[in-house]
């Protein structure tokens, strides 16, 4: 089972980056979970999702929540406080344009960082920082392969109506993907 | 085809449409919002009927009165908003009126908060409206299982003429989990009651007096319980927990017997009836039975302890009332280290 | 004209107290049923207080919880369209506890017929104060006769509803104090229904009704005291019609 961490600011795409995930290992029938930030725990725009798969068909999901993650994006600084509920080989992956300074990370986890920001004006799709770190943790976790990530994310854009940015998102998941 | 990655609340509201709801009142409160939303269009789409109406308790006798017509009738709510529907709970059984209700709670007396919980423990299983009476309690771990209870409810609803809950909780409401939902389906058969105009039938004339209504109450204890017993045949500490928290117990009992701790879990799905026959399956070897529940003074403890007393169960009983969220593995292994080094207090 | 002799489609003996109105309307009511042609597909929506005394009767009813009949009549209409659903509340069903549920079934325009007797109490529980309730009217949590600047003045909800929703079919207060009123009034009554079977919209009748037991009078002199004391403060007539629209 992979435990997967999106953490950051409201706005940041944090919440949707965390369900394409969890779409593209629900697509491939595998248990999936989305827990979302909730009650208190937005309070001051904090937003912060846990998602949960299992590598195989008949693997159930137990706690759906925050456990140990294996995979968890920061992308913003407050967010480094759940590094505390990381496995200690979690690999973590930092938006360096929020955070310069990654001392604070534990030693034995594995920290790439990637301003996705800047990557995302870069590809002209500024709502599109999410899907840059997500196409890396693809890439670097081995999550799913690329062809079947990117049109399963044109797929779940197009099921909420916004087909329309499927260029503009499928060049910022190739430039997350080309990033790691 | 594949599993669909639908959120709790719009998963309880399309459960319900499988299973042949034609009618939906109900009133927007967090966080059960969600139910009343996704049914504000789909019930359209279907040409049933949904409403939203001007208060809780508004919602819930437009509910009874389409109950009565021979709607299948569902609503929604969380906290006070249940409150508020107490006095529909209470009509409902005097006139035998099968309805559905999904209370996604809110932890928290009063206005309370939006945390997550069961804290609606005692008023879902006890009661909460006047007179005495019963309604079937169902409380899902998943958004799997609450489909999956949501599409039957009706049918044991209208098979006893009794009011079923949904007892869900903030957190499952709101997460998504990939589910495969049932097919289309109606009630089977007519019902021989209910308002059609003709005087004929109606509802007056109840098939029950009070006395055999209890009857009845004792087939459906007898008939519904619904458990899952995990490990308990040797388990030394048994944990007793429904909805979200007896998830995490799953994995914390996978957690501890790997660590060789003799530990197991009986997962309540029915609150009421409570499965009490899940404890005849209990082993020799029990040390002590720890109930989990998300509410701060522990309530589901006090039925553990009754069927313990039933059964002549001598452990010592336990709680861990872990107040609002869903619990962590690692609280709740820290809890039976707690228990099995003898620091934690015996609740019974 | 020969007059109807036998009992109409569903009336049966009633509980009443003697010289109460209940019965007469409860009467008017079903004659309009059965010469509209509806005696075998239709519903009362029953409140909680004297009314409830319908019970009695034949026909489907639904005992709706205190002041709840609008939001139950709205279920089962919007079950069962094509039945005709009457709401029966008194005074302090409709217009005290159940004012929401009553405002706003008329909100939505349901497509409903509500009758109401307004007999200036709360009659079951044995002569309270309501808020239609007389100035100076004395009753049990009124002794010293009632005070409008501590607990508000009278209540008039045909009027409030006519003015207040100008989308609905039909509002409109009788009295069933002498003959001549019980015949206005089952012209009402017959209207409210009619609007409903032709899918007009809301419809409401406020009925003044002598309640001889809590108002310590003889049925006569009950009557005596709608004309000369509740006609000037609840005036008779039609406050909104269709054509009105």
């Amino acid at each position: 089972m992979k435990e997967i961490v999106f953490a950051g600011f409201g706005g940041q795409g944090v919440l949707t980056g965390g369900l394409i995930l969890a779409y593209m290992a629900a697509q491939k029938d595998l248990n999936a979970t989305w827990v979302p930030s909730y009650g208190a725990e937005m309070r001051g725009g904090a937003a912060k999702c846990v998602v949960k798969f299992g590598e195989s068909k008949d693997e159930m999901i137990g706690s759906p929540s925050m456990e140990e993650a294996d995979i968890i994006f920061l992308m913003n600084k407050p967010s480094m406080t759940y590094l505390k509920d990381c496995k200690p080989n979690a690999t973590v992956f930092v938006n360096s344009h929020a955070i310069e300074d990654t001392s604070a990370i534990p030693s034995t986890m594995k920290v790439i960082k990637i301003n996705c920001v800047e990557k995302a004006m870069e590809v002209k799709n500024p709502k599109g920082a999410n899907l840059i770190m997500c196409a890396a943790a693809i890439k670097e976790c081995k999550l799913f392969d690329l062809d079947y990530a990117m049109d399963t994310m044109c797929k779940f854009f197009e099921d909420k109506g916004k087909g329309k940015f499927n260029e503009a998102n499928r060049r910022a998941f190739q430039a997350g993907y080309d990033a790691v | 085809m594949a599993k669909e990655l639908l959120k709790g609340n719009a998963a309880a509201g399309e459960a319900a449409v499988r299973a042949g709801a034609d009618f939906f009142a109900g009133y927007p409160i967090t966080p059960s919002t969600e139910i009343l939303e996704y049914l504000s269009s789909r019930m359209g789409e279907l040409g049933r009927t949904f409403i939203q109406a001007e208060s809780e308790i508004a919602a819930v006798n437009m509910v009874l009165g389409a109950s009565a017509a021979g709607a299948r009738c569902i609503t929604a709510s969380s906290g006070t908003g249940i409150s508020l529907k107490m006095e529909g709970y209470s009509y409902a059984e005097s006139m035998k009126l099968p309805f559905v209700v999904v209370n996604v709670q809110r932890h928290g007396v009063g206005l309370g908060g939006l945390d997550s919980g069961q804290s609606d423990y005692f008023r879902e299983t006890k009661g909460g409206g006047q007179g005495d009476y019963r309604r079937v309690v169902y409380a899902p771990s998943s958004i799997q299982e609450q489909v999956d209870m949501i599409y039957k409810s009706f049918d044991v609803a209208e098979k006893y003429r009794i009011g079923v809950t949904i007892f869900s909780e903030a957190v499952l409401g709101q997460m998504m989990e990939a589910v495969d939902m049932p097919p289309f389906k109606k009630r089977e058969g007519e019902l021989d009651w209910g308002i059609d105009g003709t005087g004929k039938k109606g509802i007056r004339n109840n098939k029950w007096t009070i006395f055999e209504r209890v009857e009845m109450y004792h087939e459906i204890e007898e008939q519904y319980q619904e458990w899952e017993n995990i490990n308990v045949e040797d388990a030394e500490y048994v944990f007793v927990a429904a909805g979200l928290p007896a998830r995490v117990c799953i994995d914390t009992v996978k957690k501890l017997r790997e660590k060789g701790e003799k530990v197991g879990l009986i997962r309540l799905k029915t609150l009421w009836p409570y499965p009490v026959k899940a404890f005849k399956e209990l082993g020799p070897n029990l040390k002590g039975l720890i109930s989990v529940e998300t509410n701060v003074q522990g309530q589901m403890v006090e039925d553990v302890a009754l069927t313990c007393r039933k059964f002549k169960i001598n452990a010592p009983i336990y709680c861990y009332a872990y107040g609002p969220g869903v619990p962590m593995v690692k609280e709740i292994v820290a809890k039976y280290e707690e228990v099995k080094s003898g620091k934690c207090e015996e609740r019974f | 004209m020969a007059a109807i002799k036998t009992l109409p489609t569903g009336a049966n003996k009633h509980t009443f107290c003697p010289g109460c109105g209940h019965g007469i309307v409860n009467r008017l009511i079903r004659e309009c049923i059965e010469e509209l042609g509806y005696q075998d597909n239709y519903c009362f929506a029953l409140a909680v207080g004297c009314s409830c005394n319908l019970h009695s009767q034949k026909g489907d009813f639904f005992q709706a919880a205190h002041g709840r009949a609008g939001a139950a009549a709205t279920g089962i209409k919007r079950t069962r369209p094509d039945m005709l659903v009457i709401a029966y509340q008194g005074d302090g069903d409709a217009g005290v506890i159940g004012l929401a549920e009553t405002l706003n079934a008329a909100y939505r325009n349901e497509n409903l017929s509500v009758i109401i007797i307004n007999n200036t109490n709360f009659g079951m529980t044995g002569g309270q104060m309501s808020w239609t309730t007389m100035p100076g009217e004395v009753t049990t949590t009124s002794t010293a006769g009632r005070n409008c600047d501590y607990n508000g003045y009278p209540q008039h909800l045909p009027e409030m509803i006519a003015n207040s929703f100008s989308h609905i079919a039909y509002s409109a207060r009788g009295s069933v104090a002498d003959v001549k009123h019980i015949m206005e009034t089952k012209k009402m009554i017959k209207k409210a229904l009619q609007n409903q079977i032709d899918k007009a919209g809301y419809s409401i009748v406020e009925v003044l009704s002598p309640c001889p037991t809590n108002w310590h009078l003889d049925p006569l002199k009950s009557c005596d005291r709608i004309e000369n004391e509740l006609y000037p403060e609840y005036p008779l007539g039609e406050f909104k019609t269709r054509e009105d629209k």
